[in-house]
């Protein structure tokens, strides 16, 4: 039998069913077996003449109510974030605190090699373990959210708003993810069962900007706009937010045109989260974090200390060594953006590495602390807040770093998407950082 | 007796499916979770933003789109 008359023969019995039944084989499958599982249920199980209100229908009353949803919704929202960061401070300056030691004890063994243990290894590894407590305690929060039932009510609550920006409501708990870290947030797109959602989702989540950036923002914006660094904070978490949203509209107009997946969802009934089932989720995604700490980003700070370092006999990260050479072949790319300087460049390629890395490998360029680099921004390179403010909304846009890039490779399973979003990317950070600084340099008259 | 989409239903209304008209993957969907004719749903409340809405059925809840809702019709007494 060839293929169409296999084909020919289903639709005729296809037909023949719906004559029989009256409805279609799904439906008539599905109401046999429902039917079944009805008829069991009759004779096993006795149940109440009054359906009671049980406590889960009762905390529904209140938490999606009609109203109070959507200001409920953003209040637990804004209360896991202060969670968050709350619990971390006294961890990170815990952290900051031992590695800061740790850097000065090796560099008493002096030379190269002290150098080699203190300014890279020991000041590398360190400010990415200080980005655990963060990360680690937002991915805590999320799990107890998800684990109690919450999340699939956040869901129910959003789906209107990310279906009009052409997401899902489950793309939203991937988004949140990526305020902790990129790559759980595109590992969690699996859980989007239609692939042109997924596929957005994932691709526009490096905009949501993860912590690792957040020490660019905080440093930058503390010498800058020192009165309005909070502001300025908060605005480059806006400014992701909007590429995020502007770039799903985007792909979906073009790229990922049609119908979006589904939205019926079982609205299972609250329970309490368990510490283990906490633990294990909060294990789960976490563990993917320190793996790059591990290696990715402990590569890198090794790297950066030797193209600061070769030629031998150079200056440290001084024009003449090879990470000179690397930022004056990129910084022409950046004179439209304003920070068309080396050590710019040089630091923003790193950066592709790992983005916290861009703050260390300035530190390491201008050989300062963190504390003193942004005067020596505004003294050695003649920044502005304008420039300062460019340079941050290219940190936060421009491509995601070389780990998340490996897991949209493993998570797609092709090498389009992956260099998809390496282009997409720097092209919109290089466009938006060009249009604030040459907007703003005419709005300032400078 | 009047038939209506799933999709007019008020909140606090109930009634029997009669047809579950939708096609495709999202048919097959609504049947896997029980949303099949001679089944009492209740619809219980309707998203902050107006959509989705929220049913119980069987004894369970479940979420769904206006537009997928567009093509259940139930008997409402």
């Amino acid at each position: 039998m060839s293929q169409e008359e296999i084909i020919q023969a289903r639709n005729k019995s296809l037909t023949h069913l719906k004559h029989i039944f009256g409805d279609d084989s799904e439906t008539v499958i599905a109401g046999e077996r429902y039917g079944f599982i009805g008829g069991l249920l009759k004779d096993t199980l006795k149940k109440p003449r009054v359906e009671k209100v049980t406590t889960s229908d009762k905390i529904d009353k209140v938490l999606v109510n009609r109203w109070a949803g959507i200001p409920i919704f953003l209040g637990i929202m804004y209360g896991m974030f202060q969670f968050v960061f709350a619990a971390s401070v006294p961890l990170m300056d815990l952290i900051d605190t031992g590695f800061g030691y740790l850097a000065e004890q090796a560099s008493v063994i002096g030379g190269w090699a002290g150098s080699l243990l203190s300014d890279g290894i020991i000041s590398g590894v360190g400010s990415v373990l200080i980005f655990v407590p963060p990360i680690f305690l937002l991915f805590v929060a999320i799990s107890v959210l998800e684990d109690c039932g919450y999340l699939a009510r956040a869901a129910f609550v959003m789906d209107r708003a990310m279906h009009k920006i052409g997401l899902h409501g489950r793309s939203f708990i991937p988004l949140m993810l990526g305020f902790g870290c990129t790559i759980p947030a595109v590992m969690a797109c699996r859980t989007i069962e239609n692939p042109r959602d997924r596929l957005t989702t994932m691709l526009v989540s490096p905009f949501i900007s993860c912590g690792a950036r957040l020490p660019i923002f905080v440093l930058l914006a503390g010498v800058f706009f020192t009165a309005h660094a909070g502001l300025v904070v908060f605005a480059m978490y806006m400014i992701g937010i909007g590429a995020a949203i502007f770039s799903a509209w985007l792909f979906r107009k073009t790229l990922f045109r049609g119908e979006s997946g589904h939205f019926v969802m079982e609205l299972p009934p609250y329970r309490l989260p368990t510490p283990t089932g906490v633990a294990v989720h909060m294990w789960e995604r976490g563990r993917l974090f320190l793996r790059r700490a591990g290696t990715v980003i402990f590569g890198v700070v090794v790297l950066v200390w030797v193209l600061a370092s070769m030629p031998w006999g150079v200056e440290y990260a001084s024009t003449g060594s090879w990470l000179g050479h690397l930022g004056s072949f990129f910084a022409p790319v950046f004179i439209p953006c304003g920070f068309g300087e080396w050590q710019a460049a040089a630091s923003l390629v790193f950066g592709f590495l790992a983005k916290e890395v861009v703050v260390g490998s300035m530190g390491a360029i201008f050989a300062v602390e963190e504390g003193a680099l942004g005067s020596a921004l505004m003294a050695q390179l003649g920044w502005t807040p304008l420039i300062a403010f460019a340079f941050m909304v290219f940190s936060l846009l421009y491509v995601p770093c070389v780990a998340t890039i490996g897991t949209i490779r493993s998570e797609t399973n092709s090498r389009k998407w992956p260099w998809f979003s390496i282009a997409y990317s720097t092209g919109v950070a290089w466009i938006a950082a060009t249009l604030i600084y040459q907007i703003g340099r005419v709005a300032i008259g400078g | 007796m009047m038939v209506k989409p799933l999709s007019d239903m008020k909140p606090g209304e109930r009634g029997k499916i009669s047809q579950v008209g939708s096609s495709g993957q999202i048919h097959r969907r609504l049947l896997d979770m029980g949303v099949i004719p001679k089944t009492t749903v209740e619809v219980e409340r309707i998203a902050p933003m107006g959509d989705p809405i929220w049913i119980k059925l069987k004894g369970y809840h479940l979420s769904l789109r206006k537009e997928e809702a567009a093509n259940v019709y139930v008997e409402v007494a």
